[in-house]
């Protein structure tokens, strides 16, 4: 098998799935070493940019998935008739923007960064699948400890959190 | 005629103090207590003014605010021990919060711009595939006549459902014999018998609505001590006999 070739079952498989595929299941399918997988998924993210392809493929945390380019998204809308969904709110900004970069962080330590009660958008933000609870602190009350999603990383276009902006006020 | 005024929302109390120092241009670093916490008072007071509910955290920061703006006012007790003699701006604590949370606010923004580009783009579902490994199960003794009769009931069963909705309208009818009738009815018969069984009351063709109010007679009855009521035993019938 060429590397054409392999990148055309890649494109299959991503195809079929939907979902993100991890690069441990392509390596196994194809019966190859993951770093060779890596390279080669690399290469076909390049090749998909480069020929300026209606379909990209999104990298996160070593998993791949096919998707349209934002770029096209007018387009995409309009024909399916989408209105643009409603933005996250300035409160849901902010504290997804402290978990982003705290976690894995506590309410409690969310709210005294942010100086306001947090129930509710950590609701919002758990619901729409941006945080999840990671682990429990080991301390009295067991708090949970909140960290980012993959889903929030592609939401925002991060491969991963090493991704994230630099920290840093004007 | 009240006036609605649109005041800036504010996410908390550092957001408005933030708006505050951005309002009278100075550093975060360089803010005067005084001043702030005043203007701070200030916006709360409106707040009120426009009916707005002011959250307990604007209040524990006006607090907060009030409790630094002291601790500038009063005059420092000497210290006894060169050693400890660290000499601590109050206001360190807020300008390092207000410092942080300024960073969170300002990312958050950044982040805004991100999502916004990026949910612009749009995944499939995973391809539906049916698993061939179970083997359907095909019932053997199966005929067309049992698929017409199950058919068939779902179908009654539908009409009957419809049926009971589509009475809307229940007509009460009045009683055939009132409960003063029957009372009057039985009067006339024990004048003439002394004695008789509930079921002997009736004939062939009663239906529940005779029993309840032949049951309901004989109760007005017993309360007027015209009737004597006995059951042998539990369930069975019951015998009426007149009172001499």
């Amino acid at each position: 098998m060429d590397e054409r070739e392999m990148m055309g079952v890649i494109e299959s498989i991503l195809f079929v799935s939907g979902d993100p595929v991890n690069v441990k299941d392509i390596a196994q399918v194809l019966e190859l070493d993951v770093r060779i997988v890596r390279k080669l998924m690399n290469k076909m993210c390049d090749c998909f940019n480069f020929e300026r392809r209606g379909l990209q493929i999104v990298a996160v945390n070593d998993t791949y998935q096919l998707a349209t380019r934002p770029e096209h998204g007018e387009y995409v809308e309009k024909y399916i008739g989408r209105e643009r969904v409603q933005s996250l709110s300035q409160a849901s900004l902010e504290t997804l923007a402290v978990i982003a970069y705290k976690q894995p962080v506590t309410k409690a330590e969310i709210e005294e960064i942010r100086g306001v009660k947090c129930d509710y958008v950590i609701n919002t933000l758990v619901n729409r699948g941006f945080i999840h609870e990671v682990a429990r602190m080991d301390t009295p009350g067991r708090p949970i400890l909140y960290g980012t999603t993959d889903h929030f990383l592609r939401s925002f276009g991060l491969a991963s959190l090493k991704e994230l902006p630099p920290l840093k006020s004007e | 005629m009240s006036y609605l005024v649109k005041l800036q929302h504010f996410e908390g109390p550092l957001d408005l103090l933030l708006h505050l120092i951005s309002k009278a241009k100075v550093q975060i670093e360089d803010i005067s207590i005084t001043e702030i916490t005043n203007q701070y008072l200030d916006t709360l007071t409106m707040m009120e003014q426009f009916d707005i509910e002011v959250a307990s955290e604007f209040l524990v920061m006006a607090a907060t605010l009030l409790h630094i703006k002291s601790c500038i006012l009063v005059p420092k007790a000497k210290q006894e021990f060169e050693g400890d003699q660290e000499d601590t701006d109050p206001r360190q604590e807020l300008i390092t919060r207000l410092l942080e949370y300024k960073k969170f606010k300002e990312t958050g923004n950044k982040l805004k711009d991100r999502e916004a580009y990026f949910s612009r783009s749009y995944y499939k579902l995973p391809e539906e595939i049916i698993s061939m490994d179970k083997k359907e199960i095909i019932p053997t003794d199966l005929d067309i006549a049992s698929l017409q009769e199950a058919f068939l009931n779902l179908l009654n069963a539908d009409r009957n459902k419809n049926r009971k909705k589509i009475q809307l309208v229940h007509e009460i009818k009045r009683d055939p014999v009132t409960v003063n009738e029957k009372v009057n009815q039985l009067k006339e018969y024990f004048l003439i018998h002394s004695q008789t069984t509930f079921f002997q009351m009736f004939n062939k063709n009663y239906d529940r609505d005779d029993i309840i109010v032949t049951f309901l007679a004989l109760l007005e009855l017993l309360i007027d001590n015209f009737l004597d009521v006995y059951q042998n035993h539990p369930f069975g019938d019951i015998v009426i006999k007149r009172r001499a």
